[in-house]
Order: C-alpha cells, then structure tokens, then sequence
C-alpha cells in the first residue's frame, strides 16, 4: 500500500509539475464565471417577460436547461479528462523509457497500476464533485434552482467519469497510445449514441431498437450514467414538463436509475482495472 | 541463507522467444560476488533482454534467472540491485534530488538513509550543482551521471549498467570507469552490458560473449586476451626457406608474401630472430609483439553477415 501511495503520490506532482492541475483549475474557473455571467443575464430577461403563468413555466423551463446544460458541460469535461488523463498512462511511459527504471524496483506492476488508478481517480472525482457542485450553487443563488438531490447526481456522474477512466487506463496497458484514444473516443462516442438509439426507439415503440440502445448502454454505461444523474438534478417543472410530452429528451432521463445500473456502474469499471492489473502483469517490457 | 553466499547472478539454460525470433537459446551464466563482469556482444545479441530479464521486466519462455539465489521474478531480489538502463530516459520534470529521493524510496531505505546517502551519491557522479534543477535541462553527460547516481543510490549488491558510457564523451567515459573500479572495491558486483571493446578490457574480471543469444565464449580476460605471444615480422620477401627457419622459434600462425605471424613461447626471441634473419639474407622491416586484443577474440568468435 505504501508502494501504491507513492506511485499515486508521483503521479499528482507530475500533473502539477506538468501544469495540467494549474492551468486545468484557471480553464475551469473561467468556465464557471462565464456560465455565471450567462445565467444572470438569461435570468434577467426572463424577469422581465413573465407576464402570465404560462410564461412563467416557460421561463422556468428555460433557467432549467441552461442548469442541465451547464452540468452536461461539466460531465463531457470529466469524461474528456478522464481520457486524456490515462491513455497513456502506461504505454507512453513504457514508449518514454521511464517505467523500466522504476519497475527495477522492488515494486509490483499492480502498485504502481494501482497508484496511478488512484492518483488519476482522485483528481477527477474532485473535478465532477467541485464543478457540478458550482454549477448548482452559481444556479441556485442566480436563479433560485433547486436541484432535488445533488449528492445523487454528483455521486452518478462520478461513476461515469471512473468508467471512462478505467477504460482508457486498461487500454494503455497493452495498446499504443495513440490506438488507445481512437478506441477510447469511439466507444466514449457509441456510449453517447446509445442514449439516442434508446430515445429513438421508445418514440418509435421499437423493440428492436430499444435492446441495441441498452445492450450498448452495458457495454459503455458513461452516457447512461449520465442522464441517470440528470433525474436527480431536473426541478419538478421540467420533469413535470417532459413527462407530459411521453418522451424524455436524448440527454435527460425522467426516471431514477435502476438498481442494476447503479451496482453495474460501480462493479464495471472494479472488473476493468482487475484485467488492466492481469494484462500489465502478462506483458514485456 | 544469506544471500551474498550465492552466485550474484545465475542464470540456467534461459530462453526467450519473440514470435519467430528467438532472442535467448539456452543462455548459462554464473557471476561471482564481487566480480566486475563484462557482457558484450554485437546489437541485437540478446544483452538487454538477458538484462531485463534479471530485473522482471521480461517473463523467459523457459529457463531460470536468479540473482543471489532469489529468482528474479521475486520483487525482493531488486532490493539488492541497482538498473542504469539502455537509452534510458527519467521523469524529467524531477530534479535530480527528488529523481535520488524516488528511486531510493521505492528501494526501501529510511528518509534518515536518504538524507545521508543522497548529497553523498550527488557528489560521486559530481552532480551536487545541478542536483536541485530540473532533469529537463542536464546535457548528456548528466543524464547518464544521475543515471548512474540512481543506480547505486541504495547501496546495492549489485548494479547492472546497459551501455554506460555510450553517451560520453571520452573524460566521462574516464570517470564511469573509474566509477565501476571504486564500487568494485567496496565489494560491490557489476554487470557491464557493453559493445565498446576497449572500456570493457580496461574495467572487467571477467567476460562472456553473447551471439544471436547464445554464449560464445566466457572466461577472465587476461585468459582471453593474453593467450600465446606472438610476433609480427616484416621481410622483403617470404619463401619456405624462411618459414623453415622461423619454425625453429615458434610456430608459424599466419603468412603471406611479406609477413609472418609467429607464436613464440616467449617474445625475447625477437633478438635472436633479429639477427638470425638478415644473415640468412633476408631484409627485416619491422619485428613487434602483439598482444591478442579483447577486439580481435570479438571478431573470431562473433558471426559476420545478417542471420
């Protein structure tokens, strides 16, 4: 475990030294103040038109979907980083020269798998929780909006995150970097098609479509993961309002996960980084 | 069993295939404690496979590696080792203190070990200078010096170097071979992995030869390179009357129209020749012992043209 720590530890002075956690902080702040000055001019003119109940819902629904927008931002972000992150996260150290040094340590390959898991697991969690949970503030102090349960969808848009990075993390172990991001970005892409096909086929009451949408949706659970989380950030007037129109939008889910999903999204990416660990194990360097 | 009172380095009919190549073909090798030895072979001999798969890096297809006794596949057996790998590159964004404080953290010693053997290491390669800059910046030179600092930092039994001096110039190369004779005197045990001839007779016990991943001859260099004596002698011309004569000195190992190489059981017989020669009417241009180099043992044993 302290092998494991230290690897970790390493790898966070390398994000630092690097600047990706620096200048990843400035990137992200000017996102929020920009979202910010968004919403508050948004919210400004959407005052000045209510004139009616009807408007009122309207513009309610509109506050809402620059919220919901502003957290499927920040959940593409996660996923980009998450990727960016591992997908060289041992083939480029293996193509660089540096691992053979340490690896000629009294050192497992698990630990210093583990440690950069670990390292990379801890700096994209801070990002979901920190940056979700601004964007929520930033909505709630502007706009009074009330997201039902944030730690719920916080947690949800954790687990897509460490989905996507495991798998990109896993890829790295035995394919070259560069392959590593073509497959990674293609399955981070199908994962998103999936909640398309889904919609589509619901609309359609198409059974066909329906199994394809959710069998990828297993295979690649980010996207689903994500608009589950979504449920527990849409106030009762936009659910209220997608319920009525009999279909949810491709991006937005208007009911709670299943249990399934849940379990699946926590057990999924454990079974990853236990074959990553078995690959690594396997292979020369 | 404590583990120097094993061989540093045994390795029993180790394999190593690669697709359709094979890298090690049954490859035995025993290396003493204390001993400075050389590996050499030509590129792709199979050096730094052997290397890699001392330290694990490489799983063998059949064979066994074992250093000290304990089989290398064992983490605990690269507690007594020190890498200084082939073409090797370090986190660059460390310095070179915090490069020291990694390698020797991951190699169990105490924080109180590490302050008291890091600045100690700096100053063996001469690095104490630039030890709080950035690798990003060093030259060569200091890359292959922190190298090198890395590799003995935790006071190992034995250090394996692949290729040290091949990034030197020729006063570094100086100091790393002065380097290796003073960890051989505190005891320590160094494989040197290296295709430079002349920095591998000048620093080794012993040597073994390495072709197409087999060994092709081993043993202690001044039984290498020393053998016979022999003389080189230049004359105007060679006939058989001349070959004749010179057979009363020693054995005639090579001829052609002017000259001659002669094993000679001791080379003071080149006075005796000298004068022996011109009388019989031949015109001698030069007459000089020669001294088998490590280089030319190379070049007989090694294969030339592509497998």
């Amino acid at each position: 475990m302290r092998k494991t720590l230290r690897i970790a530890r390493l790898t966070l002075k390398e994000a630092m030294s690097r600047r990706l956690i620096p200048v990843g902080i400035l990137v992200s702040l000017i996102y929020l103040v920009l979202f910010a000055v968004a919403y508050n001019f948004a919210q400004d003119r959407g005052a000045q038109a209510i004139t009616g109940q009807r408007s009122r819902v309207l513009v309610g629904i509109g506050m809402a979907s620059l919220t919901l927008s502003g957290l499927y931002i920040v959940n593409l972000l996660s996923g980009f980083l998450a990727l960016f992150l591992s997908v060289g996260a041992i083939s480029a150290e293996v193509d660089s020269g540096t691992l053979q040094a340490v690896l000629a340590r009294p050192l497992r390959r698990s630990q210093f798998l583990l440690g950069r898991w670990l390292a990379y697991a801890l700096m994209i969690t801070v990002y979901v929780s920190v940056m979700a949970s601004l964007v929520l503030v930033i909505a709630s102090l502007l706009g009074n909006y009330v997201a039902p349960d944030p730690p719920r969808a916080i947690g949800l848009m954790v687990l897509a995150a460490l989905f996507l990075l495991t798998l990109s993390l896993l890829g790295s172990t035995f394919l070259s970097t560069m392959t590593n991001g073509a497959v990674c970005f293609t399955l981070f892409a199908l994962g998103w098609l999936s909640g398309v096909i889904e919609v589509l086929g619901d609309v359609q009451k198409n059974d066909a479509l329906v199994s394809l949408g959710t069998t990828i949706a297993i295979l690649v659970p980010a996207d689903q993961l994500w608009r589950s989380a979504s449920y527990y950030v849409q106030s009762a007037s936009i659910l209220a309002a997608s319920n009525t129109l009999g279909a949810a939008m491709p991006i937005l889910a208007n009911a709670p996960p299943t249990t399934f999903l849940v379990l699946w999204g926590m057990l999924y990416p454990l079974a990853l980084l236990g074959s990553a660990v078995y690959v690594f194990a396997q292979r020369d360097l | 069993m404590r583990p120097n009172a094993a061989p540093a380095i045994e390795i029993t009919s180790l394999n190593k295939v690669y697709g359709r190549t094979t890298a090690l073909h049954e490859l035995n090798l025993v290396v003493q404690p204390g001993e400075v030895f050389g590996f050499l072979g030509p590129n792709g001999a199979g050096k730094t496979t052997t290397v890699k798969i001392l330290l694990g890096l490489v799983r063998p297809t059949g064979g066994e590696a074992r250093i000290f006794g304990l089989p290398c596949t064992d983490p605990s057996a690269r507690r007594l080792v020190g890498y200084l790998p082939e073409n090797f590159r370090f986190q660059e964004w460390l310095t070179g203190t915090e490069l020291l404080e990694l390698h020797a953290d991951l190699a169990d010693m105490s924080s109180a070990e590490r302050a008291l053997r890091i600045p100690e290491v700096l100053r063996l390669v001469g690095l104490e200078d630039r030890a709080s800059e950035r690798i990003r910046t060093y030259s060569k030179g200091m890359l292959q010096r922190i190298g090198l600092a890395q590799a003995i930092v935790h006071n190992p039994q034995l250090v394996l170097l692949d290729e040290p001096t091949s990034a030197l110039d020729p006063i570094g190369r100086r100091e790393v071979r002065d380097l290796i004779r003073s960890l051989s005197a505190r005891g320590m045990t160094v494989f040197l992995n290296s295709h430079l001839l002349s920095e591998v007779e000048m620093v080794c016990d012993r040597v073994a030869i390495i072709d197409r991943g087999r060994v092709v001859q081993s043993g202690r260099m001044d039984d290498l390179v020393g053998g016979e004596p022999e003389l080189s002698i230049s004359l105007d011309h060679v006939d058989t009357d001349a070959l004749r004569l010179l057979l009363q000195f020693g054995e005639v190992l090579a001829y052609d129209a002017a000259t001659v190489r002669l094993g000679v059981a001791d080379t003071s017989v080149a006075a005796v020749i000298a004068d022996v020669l011109p009388r019989a009417g031949y015109r001698v241009y030069t007459l000089v012992p020669v001294q088998r180099s490590l280089e030319d043992v190379f070049i007989s044993l090694v294969e030339r043209g592509e497998p």
